[in-house]
C-alpha cells in the first residue's frame, strides 16, 4: 500500500518548539510503523488466502479420490460377486450338462435295446408266420440274409441215423462246399453235440470261409439238437458279428427247428388242425 | 406340430415290418408300405408324401428304376429318398445317388440308423 502524502516542513522561519517537532516524529514513526504493519498483513493475508485455494483443490483432489477408490471397491466388489456367480453357472452348466450325456447315453441304450427288441420280435414273428416248411425256411434264410447279414450259409439237418448233417437249404455256397458232414470230428458235428454256438469275433467274417464257418449256431427242439445253421461269409460291409446278431442266434437255435419241424408235421398230417380232444388234455 | 409321411417299398413283408417298426420311432410320422416299385408309383400317384425308403433289389421293378422314375415327375422331384439296400460297394452307393437318392443305407439295417436319416432328411430334431 501506498505511504500517506507526508506534511510539508514547516517554514523554516517559523521553526516549531522541540516538543512538538518530537511528538511529529513520533507520530510519523508510528505511521511508517502502522504501514509497515499493515504491509505485512496484507502480505499474510494474500499467502493465507493462497494456501486457503491450494489447501481447497487438495481436499477437491483428494475427496475425488476417495470417490474413486469407493467406485473401484465398488467395482471389485461386483466383479467378485459375478465371479461367484460364473463359478456357480459353471458348476450348475457342467451339472446339466453331464445329466445331459448320461441321458443320451442312456437314450442310446435304450434305442439300441429297442433295435435288438424289434429284430427279435420280427425275426420270431416271421419264422413262426408260415406253416409250410418251405415258407418256414424261405424266412429262416431271410432272417439270415436280411438280420444277421450273412452272404452265404447253409442249414444242416441230423440224418435219422444221427450219424449226419444233411443240408437242407443254403445260399451262396459253391456245390461242392454243400455236402453232408459227420457228427462227430468236424466243426458242425461239434455244436451240434454240445448245444452251444461258435461265433469267431476275432475274424473278418465277410471273408467266405467254407471249413470253418465263422458262426455255427444248433437248432434244437427243448433240448434236443436236430440241426444246425452254418454261416460261412457275410456281406462285405459287415465284417464283425455283434450283440444283436448273439441274440438272433439264440433265437434262431430256439424257434428255427420247432417251426421247422411243427410246419413239417402239419404238412404231413395235410395240413388238418387237430381235433379238439388233441386240447383238452393240456389244462395245467 | 407338423405331421409327415413316409412310404416304404419293400418287397420283403420282414424288412417293411422292420421299417415299420424303426419308423414309429419317429413323432407324427405316418407310415404306408408298398410292395415293389410299381406298388410304389402306384402309391405315390394317389398321394404325396415327405420321403420315400425303398429297397434295391425287388421284382417288377427295382428301387433304381422307381427313383429314376420318381425325380423325372416334377410332382416328386423334391422329395428325399432314402436307399436301402445289400450292396455295399462305394460304386453301387454313387450310382444311386447320381439318379437322385439322397441317403444310402446298407443292409442289415441298424433301425437308429434309419431313424436318424429319416429324421435328418425330414429335418426334424
Amino acid at each position: 500500500m501506498a505511504e500517506p502524502p507526508r506534511k510539508p516542513p514547516p517554514p523554516s522561519s517559523e521553526s516549531a518548539p522541540p516538543d512538538l517537532r518530537k511528538e511529529a516524529d513520533q507520530v510519523l514513526q508510528n505511521l511508517t510503523k502502522g504501514s509497515r504493519v499493515t504491509d505485512e498483513f496484507i502480505r499474510e493475508h494474500s499467502k493465507l488466502r493462497s494456501r486457503t485455494q491450494e489447501l481447497e483443490q487438495e481436499n477437491a483432489r483428494l475427496r475425488a479420490q476417495v470417490e474413486a477408490d469407493d467406485a473401484v471397491r465398488e467395482l471389485l466388489a461386483k466383479i467378485a460377486r459375478l465371479e461367484t456367480e460364473k463359478k456357480e453357472l459353471l458348476t450348475r452348466f457342467a451339472a446339466a450338462e453331464e445329466a445331459s450325456n448320461a441321458f443320451d447315453e442312456r437314450r442310446r441304450e435304450f434305442e439300441s435295446e429297442f433295435a435288438n427288441l424289434a429284430n427279435l420280435f420280427v425275426a420270431s414273428n416271421q419264422i413262426h408266420a408260415s406253416m409250410s416248411p418251405r415258407g418256414v425256411t424261405r424266412r429262416i434264410k431271410e432272417v439270415l440274409a436280411q438280420l444277421v447279414g450273412a452272404e452265404s450259409y447253409a442249414m444242416y439237418m441230423v440224418d435219422n441215423q444221427n450219424e449226419e448233417l444233411v443240408p437242407i437249404a443254403s445260399e451262396g455256397v459253391p456245390a461242392d462246399k454243400l455236402v453232408s458232414v459227420g457228427t462227430r470230428g468236424t466243426r458242425l458235428g461239434d455244436v451240434a453235440h454240445r448245444g452251444s454256438a461258435v461265433v469267431d469275433e476275432e475274424v473278418d467274417s465277410s471273408v467266405a470261409n467254407f471249413d470253418e464257418p465263422p458262426a455255427i449256431v444248433p437248432l434244437a427242439i427243448d433240448d434236443r439238437v436236430v440241426g444246425v445253421i452254418a454261416i460261412f461269409s457275410t456281406l462285405r460291409q459287415k465284417t464283425r458279428f455283434d450283440t444283436t446278431d448273439f441274440e438272433l442266434f439264440k433265437l434262431l437255435g430256439q424257434h428255427a427247428a420247432a417251426a421247422l419241424v411243427g410246419a413239417s408235421l402239419f404238412a404231413k398230417a395235410e395240413r388238418r388242425i387237430p381235433g379238439l380232444e388233441a386240447f383238452l388234455d393240456l389244462s395245467v | 406340430m407338423s405331421e409327415y409321411s413316409c412310404l416304404i417299398v419293400e418287397d420283403s413283408p420282414m424288412m417293411r415290418q422292420l421299417l415299420v417298426f424303426a419308423l414309429a420311432r419317429i413323432k407324427n410320422l405316418r407310415v404306408t408300405e408298398a410292395d415293389d416299385g410299381v406298388d410304389g408309383l402306384r402309391k405315390l400317384a394317389s398321394a404325396s408324401y415327405d420321403i420315400i425308403v425303398t429297397d434295391i433289389n425287388m421284382p417288377i421293378m427295382d428301387g433304381l428304376k422307381l427313383v429314376k422314375r420318381v425325380r423325372s415327375d416334377p410332382a416328386h422331384k423334391d422329395t428325399p429318398i432314402v436307399i436301402i439296400t445289400t450292396e455295399g460297394s462305394q460304386e453301387d452307393r454313387q450310382r444311386a445317388l447320381q439318379l437322385g437318392a439322397n441317403a444310402y443305407i446298407t443292409k442289415p439295417i441298424q433301425a437308429p440308423q434309419v431313424i436318424a436319416t429319416v429324421k435328418e432328411l425330414l429335418k426334424i430334431d
